[in-house]
């Protein structure tokens, strides 16, 4: 006879992997399917996976060699006009405490040793032979017979399950066949993430970046580095390489009319990025669709009869300016599906009613809170001023603040009204800036 | 007939940066190929024999989600310094008293491309041999291998028992179905520890090989291009 | 006098270029080390070359006559060089990196208790080391590869070395050979070579090869004008074989051959490492690549970025009147 899984996984990211590692752990019979040749080779992200979700998973997992490659111990937010750069940068040893608050992550290398881990849990699971990873294999088709999710075809081969968990990632086209989704998902929820692995020797990197241990830095930037197309870009280190790149505005990108490897290519040139590359070779560049984290972008619902949606597959994410959090929400939404998954087999109920514990799980968790209430943030982010206007003036301030010219210096204050006038009415600056005190 | 295929996990050398991840020689991926198609229809085994660290046994189970049908694991915790010698030696006591009609190889390993193993261990096992084969054929108890050789390809006749090395030239492997990976998830691979290797090579650790000078990527109308090339051969390349 | 002993190939009717530069190496490493140089050739035209292995220094040159080495078929060859080596007992053999000293090389050194160095980008020998870098990783990386054992193969990748002559007094050792036809277990039935491989493409000065945008057979007689033009052999990738355009002896790269010309034209090549580990030490590279993002023109003296079937005319009429 063939066999039936208590749940099928669809894909091989983050929020598969959290969601397959939960599932061992409870000691369910599975089978995770993902299309690339493993876990991670299909994966582009600039890689800081945030939160503490991880010691969930694989606790004391900073103890092993493999995974992660520094864990953040140092941030810093820099604005950009075209010749300088203002930073806030932050620096704490209280950072060094485990479990660490962010870790830089090489996609390609992390789920893999994350797939491995799950195929361990697998292995010392009560039913080690009835569990699968199983790569290199694309679904096509989400089984459906009377309205209900019953299991994946993939080429000829159909199987069945209780229930299944769509982790798809940001390109959703299972969860548009099912009808979740909407057939078109404006280009305003959606961005594109542009990236460059950059390999630099691991001594002359912790030189660079005064680094020590695996300790790393990420560096968010605003302003110019984008060449004034809506998005930002990002620094962070790894072991022995540099990830490089920009989340740029779909529309805004078209509406300019540039792509999105131009502006990469100037950001590399803008002086403050080209001083910290400098000798570091690219030995990778990928670009991929990018959920801006607006809520309205969300699947109408992320749970039906018999399936559930996690990770970037129901545009769960938030990139509300100080960081990316895709990966994070990626985890704990896998970890929520897969925990409501064991509660359904416990009541042999796998109903649209039982599964939408799995929403109840997200809403009161930091996922569909911050979501929800840092919306504001997010909308801000798209306003033309925001990278533009307010980097530039920013950029202008510090010009004037910092430069010591052997002539009469004036105050602070009279240098901050020059540049706001050079730059931007004060009435449009008090708007912002009280929109932004309320949305952050 | 009854084929044995010796597989090897190499790293991968198609990543860009370094992952550490390792694969099933392409070339012995070949050889599992051609060894299932040729026995689908007949339902003889296809053996495989892998000597490597225990962490290896993914790569068996890739081969055996292909179709193989038994695989013995010679565990060897740190095979690097093992050369062909080596591997050949240790391959040929395990070929001892097996009653297998065709051994393939791969033709050489992709991690250090030194295509020896396959003939060493023909020579051990004092069986005819063929390498750097394209197609393979079987003709009642013999092997028409197709091989690539200097000045065109060569059809030989072997006898069985004997030895063939694979190109990947020779066929596209298949990627395994969710069946076969489960299939292959349940099989028992056979285990036994490797004995000490006996390496006559060693390697002293590697260097990048010289860079090129940096040259130009010319862009703009063709014919520029076309004149632009004919010019820079002429005086800077000096090749016309 | 120990020696080191080079084992020539022969292709129609001569020595290749790649034994003659691993046989100049060699005559260079013997005389640093206080050793003789000597040769062995096999088949009926042995004899008739031998004056050619003395003129790059051969002091002792092996011939073996026999008929049944005219062409390749590793049983009676393993034989035969077993032979030899045993006659002139050598501290090194050295031969040229080609697919029949491939063929064989790995039973010949179990069967003469040797170590081997094989497809070595360079080597040398000390007191009791042989020493070499070769490529691995598919040419990612040159490994320091070494052996202290007493008989050491080794096999040189062609373009290695230049080959230079620095004639010898030399002489010829006839070493006797039967083969037992009855212990050969295997038969050669057919070679199987393609009309047009003119010129061998791992000894070409020039080489014109193609990729799979290449496409079609009008692409490929845009390929084979360039060629013609000027004097290339012609290679093609793994992509463009695999189409049936071009012959499986064309193959450059990783599974294919290894060139190292003054001059490579790659069309329509994406620039796999797979295929630049067969060709990344050529002199001048041109690419010509219609994707500007093409890896090819990361290792290309001058890259043109254009559609082939436009460039290709032009460039073959330009030739032309340059070459004129
Ligand atoms: C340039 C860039 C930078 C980013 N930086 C950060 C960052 O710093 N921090 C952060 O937290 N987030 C970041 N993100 C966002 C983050 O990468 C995503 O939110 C996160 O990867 C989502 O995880 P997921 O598991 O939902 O989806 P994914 O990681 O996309 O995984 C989905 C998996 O499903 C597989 N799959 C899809 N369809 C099928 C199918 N039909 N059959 C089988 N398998 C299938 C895919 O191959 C893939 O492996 C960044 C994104 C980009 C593009
Ligand atoms: C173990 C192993 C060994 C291998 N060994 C070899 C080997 O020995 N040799 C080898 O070559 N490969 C080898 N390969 C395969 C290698 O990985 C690549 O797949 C292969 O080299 C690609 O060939 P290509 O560049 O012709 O094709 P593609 O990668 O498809 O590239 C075609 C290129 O042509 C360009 N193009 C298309 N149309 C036009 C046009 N009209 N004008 C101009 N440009 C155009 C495209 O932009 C593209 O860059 C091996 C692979 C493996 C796994
Ligand atoms: N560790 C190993 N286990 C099994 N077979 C091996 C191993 N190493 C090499 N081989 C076989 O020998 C071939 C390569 O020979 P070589 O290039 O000399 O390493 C491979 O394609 C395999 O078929």
């Amino acid at each position: 006879m063939e066999e039936k899984f208590d749940c099928i996984i669809v894909g091989g990211g983050i929020a598969g992997l959290s969601a397959a590692m939960t599932l061992a752990k409870a000691d369910a019979r599975f089978l995770l399917i993902e299309r690339g040749e493993f876990c991670g080779a299909k994966n582009v992200s600039g890689g800081v996976l945030w939160g503490s979700d991880l010691a969930r998973l694989v606790p004391d997992y900073w103890q092993d060699e493999g995974g992660f490659e520094r864990f953040v111990s140092h941030r810093r937010l820099t604005f950009t006009d075209e010749q300088s750069a203002f930073s806030v940068d932050f620096k704490s040893d209280h950072f060094k405490e485990t479990p660490y608050t962010g870790v830089t992550v090489l996609r390609a290398v992390f789920d893999e040793w994350l797939a491995g881990k799950v195929q361990q849990a697998i292995d010392a699971s009560a039913h080690p032979d009835e569990s699968f990873l199983a790569t290199d294999i694309l679904v096509e088709e989400v089984v459906q017979e009377e309205g209900r999710v019953t299991g994946i075809r993939a080429g000829d081969e159909v199987f069945h399950a209780d229930c299944v968990i769509i982790a798809e990632g940001v390109n959703n086209l299972l969860t548009r066949q099912i009808g979740l989704e909407k057939e078109y998902v404006p280009g305003d929820h959606v961005a594109v993430g542009v990236k460059e692995v950059l390999k630099l020797d691991e001594a002359r990197l912790a030189d660079r970046f005064q680094l020590d241990g695996r300790s790393g830095l990420t560096n968010e930037f605003v302003g110019a580095c984008s060449e004034g197309v809506e998005g930002g870009g990002f620094l962070y280190t790894n072991r022995d390489s540099i990830s490089l790149g920009l989340v740029l505005g779909m529309n805004d990108l078209r509406d300019k009319g540039k792509t999105p490897y131009d502006v990469l290519n100037s950001f590399k040139e803008h002086p403050a990025v080209a001083d910290m590359i400098r000798d570091a070779e690219t030995v990778e560049y990928s670009a991929h669709v990018v959920s801006t984290g607006d809520i309205k972008g969300m699947p109408s619902e992320i749970y039906a009869d018999g399936v559930m949606i996690a990770g970037e597959a129901a545009h769960l994410l938030l990139n509300a300016g100080k960081a990316i959090q895709g990966m994070d929400y990626a985890m704990r939404s896998g970890i929520l599906a897969a925990e409501t998954v064991v509660e359904a087999k416990k009541a042999s109920d796998f109903s649209a009613a039982m599964l939408g514990n799995y929403r109840k799980a997200l809403e009161s968790s930091y996922v569909l809170q911050d979501m929800k209430s840092f919306q504001e943030a997010v909308h801000l982010l798209h306003r033309q001023e925001m990278f533009s206007t307010v980097p530039n003036l920013i950029c202008d301030f510090g010009r004037q603040f910092f430069t010591i010219d052997s002539k009469p210096t004036p105050k602070a204050s009279a240098m901050m009204r020059a540049a706001i006038k050079r730059h931007a009415s004060y009435w449009d600056l008090v708007k912002l800036g009280l929109k932004g005190a309320k949305a952050l | 007939m009854k084929f044995c295929v010796c597989i090897k996990q190499v790293p991968d050398v198609q990543a860009a940066v370094q992952t550490g991840r390792m694969v099933l020689n392409a070339y012995d991926a070949s050889a599992v190929e051609e060894a299932l198609v040729l026995n689908a229809e007949n339902g003889d085994p296809v053996d495989l024999v892998l000597v490597g660290p225990s962490t290896a046994t993914e790569t068996i189970r890739k081969a055996l989600a292909m179709g193989a049908s038994d695989a013995t694991h010679l565990v060897l915790e740190n095979a690097e310094g093992a050369d062909s010698h080596a591997i050949s030696a240790l391959l040929a006591s395990h070929f001892d008293g097996h009653g297998y009609d065709v051994i393939l190889t791969g033709k050489q390993s992709q991690d250090t491309d030194a295509g020896l193993a396959g003939a060493m261990l023909a020579e051990r096992l004092g069986l005819p041999y063929a390498t750097n084969a394209v197609g393979l054929r079987v003709e009642g108890d013999s092997l028409v291998v197709t091989r690539q050789g200097d000045a065109g390809q060569e059809i030989i006749v072997l006898e069985t028992p004997c030895l063939v090395t694979c190109s990947n030239d020779m066929n596209n492997p298949r990627i395994p179905g969710l069946k076969g990976i489960m299939a292959a998830k349940r099989k028992q691979i056979a285990t036994e520890s490797a004995a000490a290797p006996s390496a006559r090579t060693a390697v002293a650790g590697t260097v990048d090989p010289p860079g090129r000078e940096p040259g130009v990527k010319l862009e703009g109308e063709p014919e520029e291009l076309v004149a632009d090339l004919i010019r820079r051969l002429n005086t800077e390349a000096g090749v016309l | 006098m120990s020696s080191i002993l080079v084992f020539c190939s022969v292709q129609d009717g001569r020595i290749k270029r790649s034994s003659l530069e691993a046989m100049t190496r060699a005559r260079d490493v013997a005389s640093g080390a206080g050793l003789g140089l000597s040769a062995v050739l096999l088949g009926s035209s042995a004899h008739d070359l031998a004056g050619e292995a003395m003129s790059y220094g051969a002091q002792h040159v092996y011939v073996v006559m026999d008929r049944v080495l005219d062409t390749h078929l590793n049983a009676p060859v393993l034989s035969a060089l077993e032979s030899v080596v045993r006659e002139a007992a050598p501290r090194m053999l050295v031969a040229a990196s080609t697919e029949s000293v491939k063929d064989i090389l790995g039973a010949l050194a179990v069967r003469c208790d040797a170590a081997v160095l094989p497809d070595v980008a360079s080597f040398a020998l000390s007191a009791d080391e042989v020493s070499c870098q070769r490529p691995v990783m598919a040419a990612k990386k040159l490994a320091n590869t070494s052996s202290t054992h007493s008989l050491v193969f080794v096999s040189v990748r062609s373009g290695s070395y230049e080959a230079k002559q620095a004639p010898a007094d030399g002489t010829v050792v006839e070493v006797a050979f039967t083969f037992d036809d009855a212990t050969l277990r295997q038969t050669l039935k057919e070679v199987v070579t393609t009309a047009g491989d003119t010129v061998d493409l791992s000894e070409a000065q020039v080489v014109v090869a193609a990729g799979r945008g290449v496409r079609d057979e009008n692409g490929r007689a845009l390929v084979q004008e360039l060629a013609e033009i000027t004097g290339a052999a012609i290679g093609a990738s793994r992509a463009v074989v695999e189409t049936g355009l071009f012959p499986a002896t064309a193959q450059i790269g990783q599974t294919g051959k290894v060139v190292s010309p003054d001059l490579y034209f790659a069309v329509g090549i994406s620039g796999a490492v797979q295929h630049t580990a067969g060709m990344a030490n050529s002199r001048i590279i041109v690419a010509i690549n219609k994707d500007p993002d093409a890896p090819i023109f990361d290792i290309a003296t001058y890259g043109l970025v254009g559609d082939c079937f436009t460039i290709l005319p032009l460039l073959n009429a330009a030739l032309r009147d340059a070459m004129n």
